[in-house]
């Protein structure tokens, strides 16, 4: 189970957030926020307790992710209707599938910037059919005329 | 520690400042700069220069809140104000926490840079010149006071301005209420040094369906005119601009642009400080505030750098604090500084900085706090006084068609409509920029979108597809309402409030008049007429529980926010009575002392004041090298 955490991860960004795989490893992102998400706080604020809590969340959140898939294989309506039901719902997994989503379209986990690259390669900006503001320029002149 | 003897001594290193030294170090003068900020700022070699700027840049890439300051350092020995520190104030209740003190009743909602290069780091580029009637708001509207120059008498002084920023635009379209024609008021065959930066596309779809449309205020109809706004930033040179430089002519006493209209001369750009390779051109980064990161957009450092060195000593991590006066002569002797080796440890060293001019260059608030420390240039009761600012109301919402925002420089077209007109004797006149980067300033989008989609319970291409049309649909206009100088809002210091080099903190008195209120109205009144003719779907709020700069006019609320324009602290004037400052930019107390900066304005006009203080800064240059020489 373990093993593949990092393959489920990549396939659940992928649903979460309308994205396909290719366009997510385009990020150059996947595995930093694997790891922002597999072992979050590695943050001497958090008690043992909290470490353990959290990790089991993870654990449950990771297993819940491989049914879904696989109970769904052949139905994306029904894996669609899953994911609203079972991963979505801030109840669910302390939110994590929404804090994924946040991830990837800002760059951003809970407060802060995962960190300069999290923030160039935001998906909102891609979204906006824009680019993150001081970086990747589109250069001059490109603004007086509809984006590519 | 007494320092040798300057021709000039000058506290602050922003653009008033770096002018000054420039233009006094070229014409011979020996200069000190103290400056407060960090040394890694000032480096002005190419490794030095450009790995300091890229800690800026990475600074802001990693900042959860990307506001002006975001890129720059925090220190604490020398202070500043952070727009993530406004916040609403509760009458009767301590200040909050931050560098201003902030006593109300509303709060004042700019911030600067305390750092080599200053404010203008992270100013945005606009680059308009004021009005005629702005510089004569008593005369023409019983309003204000006058200035005791006229845009005629600063023409010399904004051309000057318009080579050292390097402005990009195109004169022939800037056309304004009340004014003469563009070959008229700029003069038959001026032009900017470079080609406007091209408007972006969503200024195009707008326009299409403002220019010239009809609004009502207040039984009046005003045809609404959209133009290209003149800015520092890089774009594409204009073979008709013949100006190469500012020199001091000895034998005339004056500050001469060389060069003549009509002679041939190709116009360089000025590139980053770190590689004459960059920046020549701007290239959309879409973030000038808070950095541009090519340096495409002007900022002192330029300045600075084009210094000559045989003739400049910098001093960072320099704060000055008061100054020495001669009781007798009322002469100047000296600038008083602390300086840190440690921005985060209270320990200083004290040193006396000797000249035989001295100029306060340290922004608004901080002169005249240095000012009002030191008992100096008050004989007015002025120093403090009138501190102005932008009060800008947005309005923003959804287009019918994508527009695309979140691209090129922060605004690149302006309503010029409401800059002047009778209705200033009842309110206040206002500039309309269109905003290129769609709801970012009143609501943090992108990001609060991609919150409000979560919300909605979207995930997958569902999410993605409502952000693409939510996003490319984003309107969003300004309104900077002039701001007319109070006596009450102002500028004072009290013991109780010092910070860790025991330096006073700014306390801050702040309040909107009716003439203010009635503004944020009538604008909002045109607001509504323009969504609503163009099929804009309005998605401004004003919320009275969250929103620091909530105002209410008759049973309407309405919210203004800070442009970081801090102007008006030490006025100047006709008279020792009635200013801090002469039209020279010298205080009528102190022989020797020059204010510099956007303190001396006595009002603020419409447009975004660095370009007019630029101007100012080249007279009151041009007055110390006269004194200097007498």
């Amino acid at each position: 189970m373990a093993n593949n955490r990092a393959d489920l991860f990549l396939e659940i960004s992928a649903l979460l957030t309308g994205f396909n795989k290719a366009e997510l490893q385009g990020t150059g992102m996947v595995a930093t926020y694997y790891n922002t998400v597999a072992n979050i706080p590695q943050d001497p604020n958090y008690s043992d307790q909290e470490l353990a809590a959290n990790e089991a969340n993870v654990g449950f959140f990771f297993e819940e992710v491989n049914s879904i898939l696989k109970e769904n294989k052949k139905d994306e309506s029904k894996l669609q209707q899953a994911i609203a039901g079972r991963l979505m719902p801030l109840s669910a997994y302390n939110g994590l599938a929404q804090s994924i989503i946040t991830l990837w379209y800002t760059g951003s986990w809970g407060a802060n910037v995962v960190n300069a690259q999290a923030y160039i390669q935001g998906l909102m900006w891609d979204t906006a059919e824009a680019h993150p503001p001081g970086a990747k320029q589109p250069g001059f002149g490109s603004w007086s005329f509809p984006p590519l | 520690m007494k320092t040798d003897h300057y021709d000039v001594v000058i506290a602050g290193s922003g653009i008033a400042g770096s002018l000054i030294a420039k233009t006094l170090t070229r014409a011979g003068k020996k200069v000190l700069l103290l400056e407060a900020g960090l040394q890694a700022g000032v480096a002005l070699d190419s490794d030095g220069a450009y790995n300091n700027y890229m800690s800026y840049l990475d600074r802001f890439y990693n900042a959860a809140a990307k506001v002006p300051n975001s890129p720059y350092p925090i220190l604490k020995d020398a202070p500043t104000s952070n727009v993530l520190d406004v916040v609403k104030l509760t009458p009767g209740g301590p200040p909050p926490p931050g560098y201003l003190v902030q006593m109300g009743p509303l709060p004042f909602a700019s911030d600067a840079v305390r750092g080599p290069g200053g404010t203008m780091l992270h100013w945005l580029g606009t680059t308009l010149r004021m009005l005629p009637n702005d510089f004569k708001m008593k005369t023409v509207y019983n309003q204000a006071v006058d200035w005791p120059i006229t845009a005629d008498d600063l023409r010399p002084y904004y051309e000057m301005a318009e080579l050292e920023i390097g402005v990009s635009g195109e004169v022939s379209e800037q056309t304004y209420p009340d004014t003469p024609a563009p070959k008229a008021y700029f003069g038959k065959d001026y032009v900017f040094p470079m080609h406007k930066i091209p408007q972006s596309y969503l200024d195009t779809e707008i326009a299409k369906g403002v220019q010239n449309m009809t609004v009502k205020l207040n039984k009046r109809q005003y045809k609404i005119n959209c133009i290209s706004t003149p800015q520092g930033r890089n774009s594409t040179p204009n073979a008709k601009y013949p100006y190469r430089d500012v020199i001091w002519n000895k034998a005339e006493k004056k500050l001469k642009l060389t060069g003549l209209l009509g002679e041939k001369y190709d116009y360089n750009p000025v590139p980053s400080i770190w590689d004459a390779y960059t920046g020549q051109r701007c290239e959309g980064n879409a973030s000038c505030v808070p950095i541009c990161p090519v340096q495409a957009k002007y900022n002192p450092l330029k300045t600075l750098k084009r210094s000559n060195f045989d003739h400049l000593t910098i001093i960072t991590q320099a704060v000055a604090s008061t100054i020495n006066i001669d009781e007798k002569t009322k002469e100047v002797t000296g600038i008083v500084y602390k300086r840190y080796n440690n921005p985060d440890s209270p320990e200083y060293t004290t040193g006396v900085a000797a000249g035989k001019i001295y100029v306060l260059a340290a922004n608004a608030i901080e002169n005249a706090k240095i000012l009002l420390a030191s008992g100096a240039a008050n004989s007015s009761d002025q120093v403090g006084r009138n501190l102005m600012d932008h009060m800008v109301m947005l309005t923003w919402g959804l287009t019918k068609e994508k527009i695309y925002p979140y691209r090129g420089p922060g605004s690149t077209t302006n309503i010029a409509t409401f800059r002047d007109g009778p209705f200033r004797s009842e309110h206040a006149a206002w500039i309309s920029p269109f905003d290129n980067w769609g709801w970012s300033w009143p609501v943090f989008s992108p990001g609060s979108d991609v919150s409000d989609g979560l919300a909605m319970g979207l995930f997958g291409k569902q999410l993605r597809d409502y952000l693409n049309e939510r996003l490319t649909r984003q309107f969003l206009l300004h309104f900077e309402c002039e701001q007319s100088p109070d006596p009450d809002n102002r500028v004072t210091i009290d013991h109780q409030y010092l910070d860790p080099l025991g330096n006073y903190k700014p306390i801050i008195h702040y309040y909107a008049t009716d003439y203010m209120l009635k503004s944020m109205e009538a604008a909002k009144t045109v607001s509504d007429q323009i969504f609503a003719a163009n099929g804009i779907e309005d998605h401004t709020v004003y919320n009275p529980v969250t929103d620091a700069g909530y105002v209410t006019y008759k049973g309407q609320g309405y919210t203004y926010r800070g442009a970081g324009h801090i102007v008006g602290t030490h006025r100047m004037g006709f008279n020792k009575h009635d200013s801090v400052v002469n039209h020279e930019q010298r205080t009528w107390d102190h022989p020797n002392l020059f204010l510099a900066g956007c303190g001396n304005m006595p009002t603020l006009g419409t447009s975004n004041p660095s370009l007019t203080m630029t101007a100012l800064t080249f007279k009151a240059a041009e007055a110390i090298l006269k004194q200097l020489e007498k």
